[in-house]
């Protein structure tokens, strides 16, 4: 037994890392994607590996954190880009960073999209907004893959051609064999010639083998709900539409309470869902 | 490997003196108003040590989630004891133990405390008003999770001996003083809490079971929730004294340093996210919310019990909400 009473024992001595410290990582780019939106690039000190769709929480410190899915590629693991919108304190702060600031990441969290159920099939994608970040991500690694799978639809909707974020993203991948790219905006101006409509008009006008596709949706809850009844409508049965949720996650661990979804914790049991894991919680669209 | 012991209460005193050179230990004491744990640090405050009465005012808890704590740190270590344990804040550990140890994040400050702590239990012979344990099956005798079972009875102390821990304790601390006897010497101590046990499932028998709770609720209308809430101020005193509530918030602080806070779903915009969506928006809703995680999705998820009817909620309410008579009237 040690002699050492419990008060004498030191509190001082230096953590090893744990699921709550943040790996540091430097800020080497921002990338203006639209008036509200921004692309952080970042270089962690140590190699940083993720799955596509799984999501991270970006410390800024001494003011907070916030989740992100990254919005690059997979496969690389020197390099992280998040795309983030500014709607909070957090958020606000996140669009301050410039060249050389030091962030933490923590993670990866969560179960992200399950690419196995989406070889040999084809897949349809719903975006809108920033709901595009992970999509990227998902389509950096389609693109790296696309012998598996027969033919990727992109549908993304913004709210003006001016939102429309990844520009010279999505001119590379309309060059790509077997990916399709098409856009609308609720708000077009004199210089827009894609669609005009929230996203979902674009569904009226492609052709789904729908047997031996999937679909992915990503964006405002909103956008959400009424994209995947129309694909519901479509006759994507419910086990193959996967959902990007977003809710308050903190922890990413399943114990901080805060993305509580009925039985869920998003961040432990998502974000991914299919749809017909998620249509009897409560609230899943607020 | 079940072993009793009987042992004097004059001896068990001397064993905790001596146990408290190397344990912080941590037992109730009768205050003012109301019974708690405090630290027992020298050898006169052991005979203020009560036994067998219902529950500290703290939950249990309190003893492996702080308040707040700074979760970028090694762990500390500090061997403790944690005396006159009731079974309802027992049954509320398994609830803890397998959401905190539970893989791939088994969380090391939780896991730390519970390794280094000794549980000593203690079976209830009295209730206070709001006592509801039997309704959700907990019994008031120590069934499991302590290490050691403790009864205190006309001078002596009854003791049976759950684990290996609690072993090594009687091998260390109380050699020489104690007698191992069997499980029928037990027989006064077990009278008095199965008398206790037959009282209050008499006192709580219009309140339905913890999994007729779960149904009720799930198919309630928002009126019944509109009606209890109305005298809620969102203070979430029902979650900090509550044995199972542990949901916490992270705050950043400077050079990556976190704290962790308990938190409760009870605050506005604990479910909001930074775009405005909130499914917690409405008092009635986060009130709701509270019942629906212990009597539908902790059980449904994790198969152990959320609420384990010790009652604190209700006392705790500065609203005076009865949840117990909530549910009363939605099973009629």
């Amino acid at each position: 037994m040690p002699e050492a009473t419990a008060r004498t024992r030191s509190k001082t001595r230096k953590p090893a890392r744990n699921m709550y410290t943040p790996l540091p990582a430097t800020v080497e780019k921002v990338i203006d994607e639209s008036p509200t939106i921004k692309t952080i690039a970042m270089i962690p000190d140590e190699e940083f590996s993720f799955k596509t769709g799984e999501f991270i929480e970006l410390t800024i410190p001494g003011i907070g954190e916030a989740p992100f899915t990254p919005s690059s590629s997979p496969l690389e693991t020197k390099r992280m880009e998040v795309t983030v919108m500014k709607t909070g304190y957090v958020t606000e702060y996140i669009h301050r960073l410039k060249k050389g600031d030091r962030v933490g990441i923590r993670g990866p969290f969560g179960r992200g999209y399950p690419l196995e159920e989406m070889y040999g099939k084809e897949i349809l994608i719903l975006g809108g907004g920033c709901g595009f970040a992970p999509i990227r991500s998902l389509l950096y690694n389609l693109m790296a893959e696309k012998d598996k799978f027969r033919k990727v639809t992109l549908c993304y909707g913004s709210k003006t051609p001016e939102e429309c974020i990844y520009k010279p993203f999505i001119n590379e991948l309309r060059s790509v064999e077997k990916f399709e790219v098409l856009r609308s905006v609720d708000k077009p101006d004199e210089t827009w010639e894609e669609a005009v409509g929230v996203v979902t008009v674009l569904l009226d006008s492609i052709r789904v083998d729908i047997p031996n596709a999937v679909a992915v949706v990503c964006g405002p809850p909103v956008m959400m709900k009424f994209g995947t009844f129309k694909l519901l409508e479509m006759g994507f049965p419910e086990n193959k539409i996967f959902l990007s949720m977003e809710k308050n996650m903190s922890c990413g661990l399943g114990k901080c309470g805060h993305c509580t979804m009925g039985k869920y914790f998003v961040c432990k049991d998502g974000p991914v869902f299919t749809y017909d894991e998620i249509k009897d919680q409560p609230d899943i669209w607020a | 490997m079940t072993k009793h012991y009987l042992i004097s209460h004059e001896n068990w005193d001397k064993v905790l003196n001596r146990a408290i050179s190397k344990y912080l230990l941590y037992a109730p004491v009768i205050r003012e108003n109301h019974q708690d744990y405090v630290l027992v640090e020298q050898e006169q405050d052991i005979s203020h040590i009560i036994y067998n009465t219902a529950k500290p005012a703290s939950p249990l808890k309190t003893f492996f989630l702080p308040v707040k704590e700074n979760v970028v740190r090694e762990p500390e270590g500090i061997p403790r004891i944690i005396l006159g344990i009731p079974p309802c804040d027992l049954a509320g550990l398994e609830m803890l133990d397998t959401f905190y140890l539970e893989e791939p994040y088994v969380d090391p400050y939780y896991q730390d405390r519970r390794e280094n702590t000794l549980l000593i239990g203690t079976d209830c012979f009295t209730a206070q008003e709001h006592c509801h344990c039997t309704t959700y099956g907990v019994s008031p005798a120590v069934e499991k999770y302590a290490d050691i079972r403790l009864a205190s009875h006309e001078g002596n102390m009854y003791l049976t001996v759950l684990t290996e821990k609690g072993e090594e304790f009687v091998r260390e601390y109380m050699a020489g003083d104690a007698k191992e006897t069997d499980e029928s010497r037990m027989a006064p101590v077990r009278e008095k809490s199965g008398q206790l046990k037959k009282e209050l499932e008499e006192r709580n028998s219009q309140l339905p079971g913890y999994e007729r709770t779960g149904v009720l609720i799930r198919k309630s209308g928002e009126d019944i929730w509109e009606k209890y809430s109305a005298d809620c101020v969102s203070c979430g005193a029902c979650s900090s004294i509550c044995p199972t509530c542990t949901c916490f918030l992270l705050i950043d602080r400077p050079e990556f340093e976190k704290i962790r806070s308990l938190d409760t779903c009870q605050h506005p915009a604990f479910e909001r996210v930074a775009a405005g969506e909130d499914p917690l928006h409405s008092k009635a809703a986060r009130f709701r919310n509270r019942y629906l995680c212990k009597y539908v999705w902790r059980p449904e998820k994790y198969n152990t019990l959320a609420c384990t009817g010790c009652g604190r909620c209700i006392e705790a309410c500065i609203g005076r909400i009865n949840k117990n008579e909530l549910f009363v009237e939605l099973n009629t």
